[in-house]
């Protein structure tokens, strides 16, 4: 199939995209053909923009458009508790929650030998640096319940112990409203060995 | 438990077939390459999702065709339960009960299969890697968590040989990473050793007197599991792990040296005694053989003893290599409780008195030409 140059590269940017395939990039495409300027125009600055403008937070890692980030400037949280994330987007998830009141360090991944990722490829150094504040009590490693992800979790914690600061990681177990019996034998299996007394 | 009727379509080389069986023993006779292990497999397929003698499942869409498809009612419990397995270039789908199972192991466990093929022979005279496969795939069957910990212990058994590599070349020195891998691996390591204790010992208890039975009590056998660390086949959890941690700790520096983790279930092995003499070693042919079936008969009452119901036996090829007593006391045992498939090349290779009893079915290039024996 031939196409002009200029919507074979659009089509050729689209399949960059997680989640697009080929089919689908040629249906965005063309979309965009049908699209009125203006809007086409806003679409391409807000691309820009949000790459050229977003920077990571020179405290936690999160991404932000003012460097130290509003979590970090707010000075209505508690310094107390920092909260290890491996992806901005968890730090969306725990803010969706409004139970948190800490702060939070973002990893940027976790650690993986097998793919060359050590702990000093990941934002563990800065965290570290945090730690030499009087104020931080506890540290609570919500890091992916996944081999890499306990693995970081276990590692930043043995970093961490000899400063007897307290550390913390969330729990494994069932998902809240959900049904006992659509649970899968190895999260139910955590439950059991995670359950507590009543 | 027992399959009552199979249809094939685009099954290798059966572009269309419609079988019943018998709830006992199917002989199933042909000429080589007419289809008689396709038939097997297609039952194995319908157990497992996926063949024993292939990994792409692309292999089994007969020559030219797009998608193959394999149906079978099993009975079980007293009920009838349609299974249904679909093989196209894009993925496959397994359906229960007439409904799809997103998770292919809500399917598998369904039907119950044992197969004994010439090629599990090599159970006892193979590599280890054959052996550990065995056990776990046996493990698995009736236990998930045990294949979620082995999933997890290889994950971290990867990255630790990384690790390790990476501090044998000098490009880490962090030793601290390495000892929360030792944790990680430890933790899963020692609930896999656990598990096999407890299955070696269950199958020990069920293959030696069946092994006692084919050989006329000629022989005794024993299976040891043969540990990388020292360790006693009946140590509790706590003292598994306890060894694990001080192996561990005395060899650090030899696996940086040698950039590899020495210890762990992925190095162990089964050892498999006859009157106290190594099998794999010092044994006949006919010993290993003899003790590869006893292990698969004993897998037969396992199964039977966790799941409730005894599965469905395949014997591919392999009547024919054991002698008239073994064959007969083989099927002597398993008469009137287990659904049994048997393939062979020749009606005389099999016992007068088993024939007469069995529904027969002859296979002639992707069909059954003709069918005998009761028909009730």
């Amino acid at each position: 199939m031939y196409y002009p140059e200029p919507i074979s590269k659009l089509i050729d940017s689209f399949t960059k995209l997680p989640g697009i395939g080929p089919k689908t990039a040629v249906r965005l495409a063309f979309f965009v053909l049908n699209m009125k300027e203006d809007d086409v125009l806003d679409f391409a600055k807000a691309l820009v923009s949000a790459k050229r403008e977003l920077t990571h937070c020179s405290v936690c890692g999160h991404i932000t458009d003012q460097d130290p980030c509003q979590i970090c400037t707010d000075a209505s949280r508690d310094d107390s508790v920092i909260c290890v994330v491996e992806d901005p987007k968890d730090v969306i998830a725990m803010e969706k929650m409004r139970e948190f009141n800490g702060r939070y360090h973002v990893l940027h991944g976790s650690i993986s030998p097998m793919d060359g990722i050590g702990p000093e490829d990941i934002n563990v150094p800065d965290l570290i640096n945090r730690l030499k504040d009087d104020k931080v009590k506890e540290i609570i490693l919500a890091t992916n319940p996944n081999v890499e992800g306990e693995a970081t979790a276990m590692y930043i914690s043995r970093l961490v112990k000899p400063s007897g600061i307290r550390i913390t990681r969330i729990a494994h177990g069932l998902p809240m409203g959900g049904d006992l019996e659509y649970a899968d034998e190895v999260t139910l299996s955590k439950a059991m060995e995670g359950r507590r007394e009543l | 438990m027992h399959i009552k009727d199979l249809t094939l379509t685009n099954y290798r080389n059966y572009p269309s077939l419609a079988v019943e069986f018998d709830p006992k023993v199917n002989v199933i006779i042909g000429e080589n390459a007419q289809g008689k292990t396709n038939l097997m497999e297609a039952i194995y397929v319908l157990a497992f999702t996926k063949s024993y003698r292939t990994t792409k499942d692309n292999e089994l869409i007969a020559w030219d065709q797009t998608f193959a498809k394999v149906e079978g009612t099993l009975f079980k419990r007293n009920y009838h339960v349609p299974l249904e397995m679909q093989f196209q270039a894009k993925g496959k789908k397994a359906k229960l009960n007439h409904l799809e199972q997103k998770r292919l192991s809500d399917y598998i466990g369904a039907l119950n299969v044992v197969m004994f093929a010439p090629e599990d022979l090599n159970l006892v005279k193979g590599s280890p890697q054959v052996r550990r496969r065995f056990i776990d795939m046996e493990i698995g069957q009736v236990k998930p968590v045990y294949i979620y910990h082995l999933g997890q212990y290889q994950k971290v058994l990867k990255q630790r040989n990384h690790l390790l590599k990476d501090l044998q070349r000098r490009k880490t020195t962090d030793t601290t990473m390495l000892s929360v891998l030792t944790d990680q691996l430890i933790e899963h390591a020692t609930i896999i050793l656990a598990k096999r204790f407890l299955f070696l010992d269950l199958l020990m208890n069920w293959a030696r007197p069946i092994h006692e039975g084919i050989t006329q009590h000629k022989e005794i056998l024993s299976i040891a599991y043969d540990a990388s660390i020292d360790i006693d086949n009946d140590a509790d959890v706590d003292t598994i792990k306890q060894r694990y941690q001080a192996v561990f700790e005395q060899n650090q520096q030899k696996e940086i040296d040698r950039g590899s983790t020495l210890y762990g279930p992925h190095r162990d092995d089964l050892i498999f005694y006859v009157n106290d003499r190594n099998v794999q070693t010092f044994g006949s042919q006919g010993q290993q053989r003899t003790t590869a079936l006893s292990l698969k008969l004993a897998e037969i009452e396992l199964i039977k003893n966790e799941v409730g119901e005894y599965p469905v036996l395949l014997l591919d090829d392999v009547l024919s290599e054991l002698d008239r007593y073994r064959q007969s006391h083989l099927l002597h045992t398993i008469k009137d409780k287990v659904q049994t498939f048997v393939t062979t090349t020749s009606v005389n290779d099999i016992e007068h008195e088993t024939i007469r009893q069995a529904r027969v079915f002859h296979v002639e290039n992707g069909s059954i030409i003709k069918q005998e024996g009761d028909k009730s």
